[in-house]
């Protein structure tokens, strides 16, 4: 398997590629057991599951967070939030690697993208009408900046580009154990606050003006909920890569919200984090067999929710026409 | 001498530091029930969003008493469509004030609140039916509900009667009075109903910057003028 097996930031590149030679790409395949298109066996990843399982509770666990945390962003219209702070989380792991290279600071690439996100959410939720700014020019402003950083950065570490590749495209098909420890304490954290203030959330998130009246700390909740996306998205993207970090916190709300038309609020998340989880989980298993990069499988595997979940909501209500148009009119 | 719960001392409202009326001064007592009323652009919601505190004055004060619980009841329109939001939790948020959110057991009580003020105005079977699903009458007629979940002392209400029949407008500030006699509860609301507020109303608002600026009256004094029936007719007709 041509996939670099992991983004983690204790392992070396001679650990990986050590670790590579055992990944079932690198295997002798028995012709006798049933293989996906020659690729690893259900067996394989069976035996491995001690090397794999970090991986796919890490995607579990990030897509269910992400997925819940996701209804947010999408019904807030703040998709390019979700932008901005993947974006910041991989300038701040190439920062971590560019300061170790030139400045010979070592600094964990998970500490890293956890700064540079929680900074762009705390410039996201500041109010900048003084400064005669939007929300808007901000984070267009901060876009730009991240992804330009992203790149000018990368071309001055060039000797850990593969790793640096790795975390914002996300090929990890193993999770160092660290970053996984990571993403669950984080994750545990972000959910105990997010079920424990829910009403709060809500309240702020979709009705603001009254809440305010009401002396609810909408600022504050806004900063906490931001900060709480930069956290599980910085911690994601260091553990599987950017860009399934910014799939996951965007596209399950969207398929939840087709698919939910019933139940309270709470089903949406619920469903959302079940999608998230899903696609987490199914991404990685299509990368397995099929031998692709993991964070471009999750992500499409998120898309295709939405694809989904649109055709099943077109099939709903051409089938609920068909009904009535048959149901003789009440009199 | 009724209780005074906010005091306006040569307030002006406005954006970008740009007044958009003269200064007006205005004492709003316990268990009052004032309309606000004007043109559209006049200041009606700037004017209100500054009373509650959610914009700063240009300039003057606004003073509210020291405890003051106060709820907004905003134009249903505002109410976002596309969040999945059902009613009853909508109804809930209404008792929710500073830190009560850190209370997550409290939810039920709160909607079961909700759902009293559903039957008080004979709206209950939309209590499991979701925002988005509900008409500009309902909705607003759902925000009402949640005013009389809240047991707040002042409400401050935008366009509450907007997408209502005359009747329901009629019934609402019927119900406004009564909770202003019944729980001594002061509403502040801004309206083109003119008609239908006046039988149930203290006292008057007329935001008219081109003619008499603003003027504070009661209803019997707004309807001896010549003048003001003048300005109505011109909002009615704006409506």
């Amino acid at each position: 398997m041509s996939d670099t097996p992991m983004s983690g930031s204790d392992v070396g590149l001679d650990d990986l590629a050590e670790i590579e030679a055992t990944l079932p790409g690198h295997e002798v395949h028995d012709p006798t057991v049933s293989t996906i298109d020659g690729g690893p066996t259900w067996s394989e990843f069976a035996d491995g599951w001690d090397l794999f399982s970090d991986a796919v509770w890490s995607a579990t666990i990030a897509g269910a967070i992400l997925g819940y945390l996701s209804v947010y962003v999408v019904l807030r219209r703040m998709v390019f939030v979700s932008a901005a702070i993947t974006q910041a989380a991989g300038v701040g792991v190439a920062l971590a690697f560019f300061v170790a290279i030139h400045l010979g600071f070592a600094i964990d690439p998970r500490v890293g993208a956890t700064a540079a996100s929680l900074a762009v959410a705390a410039l996201v939720s500041r109010n900048w009408e003084r400064a005669g700014l939007t929300r808007e020019m901000v984070l267009g402003l901060l876009f730009a900046l991240t992804s330009g950083l992203a790149v000018v950065i990368g071309s001055r570490i060039s000797q850990e580009a593969h790793d640096v590749q790795a975390i914002l495209f996300g090929t990890a098909v193993i999770v160092d154990p660290a970053d996984f420890r990571a993403l669950a304490i984080v994750s545990a954290i972000v959910m105990a606050i997010q079920l424990w203030w829910y009403r709060g959330f809500t309240f702020a998130s979709f009705d603001p003006l009254t809440a305010r009246v009401h002396r609810v700390p909408v600022a504050l909740l806004d900063l906490v909920l931001l900060g709480s996306i930069a956290l599980v998205v910085a911690q994601a993207a260091s553990t599987l890569g950017a860009l399934p970090a910014f799939a996951l916190s965007t596209l399950p709300a969207i398929a939840a919200r087709l698919l939910v038309t019933r139940g309270p609020l709470l089903a949406t998340f619920i469903v959302a984090a079940v999608i998230g989880a899903g696609a987490g989980v199914v991404g990685y298993l299509i990368a397995f067999f099929w031998e692709m990069p993991v964070g471009a499988s999750q992500t499409v595997v998120a898309g295709a929710s939405v694809v989904v979940a649109v055709l099943i909501r077109a099939l709903a209500v051409v089938t609920l026409r068909l009904i009535r148009g048959r149901t003789p009119a009440v009199p | 001498m009724t209780e005074s719960l906010i005091t306006c001392e040569r307030l002006e409202v406005g954006f970008d530091r740009r007044a958009l009326l003269p200064p007006i001064d205005l004492e709003i007592r316990r268990g009052e029930v004032i309309v606000v009323v004007g043109h559209n652009g006049t200041g009606k919601t700037t004017f209100a969003r500054t009373v509650l505190g959610l914009l700063p004055p240009i300039k003057g004060t606004v003073r509210r008493s020291k405890g003051l619980d106060m709820t907004y009841v905003p134009q249903a329109a505002s109410l976002d469509s596309t969040v999945p939001l059902r009613v009853d939790e909508l109804l809930g948020w209404g008792a929710i004030r500073g830190w009560a959110f850190l209370q997550p057991w409290k939810g039920r009580a709160d909607r079961d609140l909700g759902r009293a003020a559903l039957e008080t105005l004979g709206v209950s079977h939309l209590a499991h039916r979701r925002i988005d699903e509900l008409s500009g009458g309902q909705r607003q007629r759902i925000l009402l509900a949640r005013l009389l979940a809240s047991d707040a002392d002042i409400a401050v209400l935008d366009e509450p009667t907007a997408a209502m029949d005359g009747p329901a407008t009629g019934a609402t500030f019927a119900a406004l009075r009564r909770l202003a006699t019944e729980k001594g509860m002061t509403s502040i609301v801004v309206t083109h109903a003119i008609a239908a507020a006046t039988s149930h109303v203290d006292r008057v608002v007329v935001f008219d910057p081109s003619g008499e600026g603003i003027v504070v009256a009661t209803p019997k004094e707004i309807g001896e003028s010549r003048r003001f029936h003048a300005l109505f007719d011109g909002i009615h007709h704006h409506e």
